[in-house]
């Protein structure tokens, strides 16, 4: 047969090309484009041109740079802490259970600073108030009171500090609820040296008082609340910038309590940095409603109530959050714990602060649930997986709306299917599970780091970043996933650097220290000079310019 | 088309595997593995992680940027460092290190200033001068600048600033004998 028998073509030739003409350009065009580029995912962060021996560079968010200014505060004449709270912001919000306006919330605020100052006899400037209050509307309105009136308070990061504070740093007074109000009197009667006058949140038990008349003053909120409400407001001098707002006490890495002191400046930091978590396409606003795992008295637990109150969103907690019990910490399942912030007065969580624990509860849960629709699972899991090795996830596709909506519904509720983002910090994730943590919950992910003398993020990833990396289970780095650059005002270096391996072009492994605005001052300064504090993690620096922290229970 | 006539066919032709015409088998070949590519995306990960952004969205760059080791430097240890053999150039202002190599025309060995690289040069900047007078040999210990007018300390101070925004500050200088 001659060659013009073998290229005979017909109709079928004509109708399979068209077809195959189509497949090539839907196998090449439905190719999933990746959300953030992988140039800027190679330059995190920006590394100083000089370092110290023993030290690695000094390395900056890349959208700083070396030369950029740290912001500052969020907006523009927004110097203190009651700025947070707009006057002029009509709608209302629900912080925990309680709808409320601003303009209500300020009214109460100055009604019950009034009235600690009428009732306790408390000095602005030198008196101090120790808040042992669990997450609720009546810790904010306290906050806010004593920050207004240039009172610093006391926080504490865990219970257990607490009879250690009380010796070293007595406060004036005590804002606590009525069911830890035994634990506190028992510790009152044993240090037996001062006078304390406790403010009591909600009901307390009424044989208690006689015993504590002597030493002690009792005195109800809710009677801080009227007495100030009635009658003139006291008014003293505007805060400033730079006046201490409060004292968050907590365990340093090697058990002993240290003290970080926040002014307004560290807040108004801390708030810009935890804006800027979010891309400007997917920022905060007042529609959102957010939950936090992280208590607040932890200086970055109060960051994020800030930066809800700010943005005019609803806030609320989860359960495990409160830490003051007297039968000692909560202990929930981290599921639980999740549905706990979704009750019915409150509106849906959008945005998740979540614990790395929980996070990895809801992964497993959700994909063990996934699994169960046997004949759609494999593909849809090889779909998102190819998605993820090309930089791109979304919840709206046809897997999710087959496979994965049904199994996130039935782990958390109505939350799977209002929540666009999660914020993960308080620990490191693990490597082998990050990339299933991201295809079940299908949005945008931040694996942030914080420390309690940051008011803040000290690293935070890219929200759209979809990296995956081999595990490599001989380093201890090699099974942690990296929490990303600095954020953008917090500069971070490692000292007790190993120069030859550095040298050599290896990545500084050593302890992190950190400076910049959301960054607080202890109150027993370590030796390191010019400003650095040292958080007393180790950590080390990858070659696009993220950081790896390393747990501090290792 | 009548398409009566092109299906049939084309069913006849799946089930049979009649290869009488190669290019109409070639199509559906070259269809069938693009549908199955469609199906079924690849979800291999490469052994080693590459190095290159086109390569893979996964990628991690083969070296970190550079940096200098900030180092104590002396008078006699600072001179080698003035380009001639074509490495780094430093020049010293005030006790401050400075790592010049970006500015080669002008401190390298053929530059108008070639005379400061790797010498001590706050007295010539002080003055404004480029003399070899304004250099004190690497033995001796350094210039103290006492002698030095108000105006000429600010005009020294100004070439500070200007050559910490320009170049890196890499070192300082101290005394021979201090190391």
């Amino acid at each position: 047969m001659s060659i013009s028998d073998y290229v005979v073509t017909d109709d079928l030739t004509v109708l399979l090309g068209l077809i195959s003409v189509s497949v090539f350009l839907l196998h090449s065009l439905y190719r999933p484009q990746p959300l953030v580029h992988p140039i800027l995912l190679g330059r995190q962060s920006e590394a100083g041109r000089v370092r110290h021996p023993g030290e690695s560079a000094v390395y900056r968010n890349y959208g700083t740079g070396l030369l950029g200014r740290f912001p500052v505060r969020p907006e523009k004449d927004l110097n203190t802490v009651s700025g947070f709270l707009k006057p002029d912001f009509d709608s209302p919000r629900t912080l925990w259970s309680t709808k409320i306006t601003n303009a209500q919330l300020l009214e109460r605020i100055s009604a019950v600073g009034t009235g600690l100052i009428k009732l306790t006899g408390l000095v602005p400037k030198e008196s101090n108030v120790l808040l042992l209050l669990n997450d609720s509307i009546e810790f904010v309105i306290s906050d806010f009171a004593l920050s207004a009136h240039s009172i610093p308070s006391f926080t504490l990061s865990s219970p257990k500090l607490l009879s250690r504070v009380l010796e070293s740093h007595p406060p004036s007074v005590i804002i606590t609820h009525g069911s830890f109000l035994p634990h506190i009197l028992e510790l009152v009667y044993d240090a037996h040296e001062h006078h304390h006058t406790i403010v009591v949140v909600g009901q307390c038990d009424t044989n208690l008082l006689p015993k504590s008349a002597t030493q002690v003053r009792i005195i109800r909120w809710d009677d801080v609340e009227s007495e100030g409400s009635k009658g003139e407001r006291v008014s003293g001098p505007a805060p400033s910038q730079g006046d201490v707002v409060n004292v968050s006490f907590f365990e340093s890495t090697s058990g002993e309590i240290q003290g970080a002191q926040f002014t307004h400046e560290n807040f108004t930091a801390g708030v810009t940095a935890t804006r800027a978590l979010f891309p400007p396409s997917n920022a905060l606003s007042s529609l959102d409603t957010i939950a936090s795992a992280h208590s607040l008295s932890t200086a970055f637990g109060r960051v994020i109530a800030y930066t809800a109150l700010f943005e005019g969103a609803s806030f609320t907690t989860l359960a495990t959050s409160k830490l003051f019990h007297v039968d000692g910490e909560l202990s929930l399942d981290d599921i639980v714990d999740i549905k706990s912030a979704a009750t019915s007065s409150t509106p849906s969580p959008t945005v998740l602060f979540l614990k790395p624990g929980h996070v990895e509860a809801l992964s497993s849960s959700i994909l063990a649930n996934a699994k169960k629709s046997f004949l759609f699972y494999p593909f849809a899991w090889r779909h998102k997986l190819a998605g993820v090795s090309e930089g791109f996830i979304t919840r709206e596709s046809l897997w999710d709306r087959t496979v994965f909506d049904g199994a996130r519904e039935k782990v958390v509720g109505q939350t799977a299917n209002t929540t666009r983002t999660v914020v993960v910090s308080g620990g490191p994730i693990d490597l082998a599970s990050l990339t299933p943590t991201r295809i079940a919950l299908s949005v945008p992910l931040v694996n942030t780091h914080s420390h309690p003398t940051v008011a803040g993020p000290v690293f935070a990833s890219q929200p759209l970043d979809l990296q995956v990396f081999p595990t490599n289970s001989s380093d201890k780095f090699g099974t942690l996933a990296h929490v990303g650059a600095p954020s953008i005002n917090v500069e971070a270096k490692l000292v007790n650097v190993q120069d030859d391996v550095v040298e050599a072009g290896g990545d500084p492994v050593g302890v992190i220290v950190v400076r910049g605005p959301p960054v607080g001052s202890l109150i027993e300064p370590t030796e390191n000079g010019e400003g650095w504090v040292n958080t007393g993690e180790t950590g080390r620096v990858l070659t696009n310019g993220a950081f790896k922290v390393l747990n501090t229970k290792q | 088309m009548n398409l009566n006539n092109t299906t049939t066919p084309l069913l006849k032709m799946a089930l049979t595997l009649d290869f009488g015409t190669p290019v109409n088998t070639s199509l559906l070949i070259y269809i069938l593995y693009s549908v199955q590519r469609i199906v079924f995306p690849s979800t291999s990960t490469p052994s080693t992680v590459p190095t290159e952004f086109k390569d893979s969205y996964s990628w991690m760059p083969k070296a970190h940027p550079p940096t200098v080791l900030f180092k104590t430097y002396t008078p006699r240890t600072l001179e080698p460092f003035s380009g001639k053999d074509g490495g780094r150039i430093l020049l010293a202002i005030n006790g401050i290190v400075f790592d010049v190599t970006s500015g080669k025309s002008f401190y390298g060995p053929n530059g108008m200033y070639g005379n400061f690289a790797g010498r001590d040069a706050s007295r010539g900047m002080a003055k404004q001068s480029f003399d070899l007078e304004m250099l004190t040999p690497v033995d001796q210990p350094l210039d103290k600048l006492e002698d030095l007018r108000s105006d000429e300390v600010e005009n020294m101070k100004g070439w500070i600033d200007h050559f910490s925004n320009k170049y890196i500050i890499c070192g300082k200088l101290v005394e021979n004998d201090a190391v």
